[in-house]
């Protein structure tokens, strides 16, 4: 998990202060490098990668999903402006099973950023910078329990 | 003693990122509390005005006072996070500093509007309650 720069502070970003060329260069590396992609592309590139990555691409992948939904939900909120009719004929989908499958999508996501990012905040500030791992995996798994926990309860309640 | 220009800027840059993720840590943290206070309040609320299904019930949970505050400290910080968030995805794409500044100014648009919409579009649904 050490080799993702983005997990500790002073990182802009992937490719915000590296040469690109040699991003381009380490591609071909074999074995755990910083990056081997520009943008987006690398979240997708598992090729010879870890846990590192996949945490650090699904804290991305899930980060634009939740900002999104933030405008998801704003434009939902909005809908109350429109008065009782319009929110009702709203609800009516929105009880749908499919959209309660929705809910636990965002639940998901919440947990992976959330709890990951906590990960990142702890590695970063210099708490337990040499447990990244077990860190990680343990708070996937308190993760999925509360996924689960949650699913059920959603799945219940419909 | 002089520092030379290149290394300045690049001291200045690194500076720049450590405060950005400063930030992003902080309101990360900030919506980790703020998540579990929302749905401790959301529990505590909805109950009270017997669920959250109705238009009128919806209105009366936007209009209690705490719950006001609280959503609107939520936005705030949730759109501070998200825009910090998506500042760090977009220069994934190594952009010029001329871009860079660009970007910063827009996100900061972006979150001053969304922001405002926001608290706005609570507190005249609040009103209606």
């Amino acid at each position: 998990m050490s080799d993702r720069v983005d997990d500790h502070p002073g990182s802009g970003g992937p490719s915000s202060d590296h040469d690109l060329e040699a991003i381009r260069a380490a591609r071909g590396v074999a074995g755990p490098v910083q990056r081997k992609g520009i943008g987006p592309v690398a979240w997708f590139d598992v090729r010879r990668r870890g846990a590192g990555h996949l945490a650090f691409s699904l804290n991305r992948i899930t980060g634009l999903g939740l900002v999104f939904y933030l405008y998801l939900h704003l434009a939902v909120l909005s809908m109350l402006l429109g008065g009782a009719s319009s929110w009702s004929s709203f609800l009516r989908v929105a009880t749908l099973p499919a959209f309660l499958g929705l809910d636990v999508l965002l639940i998901f996501g919440l947990l992976v950023h959330g709890l990951n990012g906590l990960r990142v905040a702890l590695v970063g500030s210099g708490y337990a910078p040499d447990r990244q791992k077990a860190l990680y995996w343990s708070l996937m798994v308190f993760g999925g329990i509360l996924l689960l926990g949650a699913a059920i309860h959603i799945v219940g309640s419909a | 003693m002089e520092v030379p220009r290149a290394a300045g800027r690049e001291e200045a840059a690194a500076g720049s990122r450590s405060t950005t993720w400063r930030w992003t840590a902080l309101s990360g943290v900030a919506l980790l509390v703020l998540v579990t206070v929302h749905m401790l309040a959301n529990h505590l609320v909805v109950e009270q005005v017997g669920g959250l299904r109705t238009y009128r019930q919806v209105l009366e949970y936007i209009g209690n006072p705490v719950i006001f505050v609280i959503e609107s400290l939520f936005l705030i910080v949730v759109t501070a996070h998200a825009m910090l968030g998506l500042r760090s995805v977009l220069l994934d794409f190594g952009l010029s500093p001329a871009t860079k500044h660009v970007l910063d100014r827009g996100l900061v648009a972006l979150g001053v509007i969304t922001v405002a919409y926001g608290v706005v579009l609570i507190g005249v649904l609040a009103s209606r309650a």
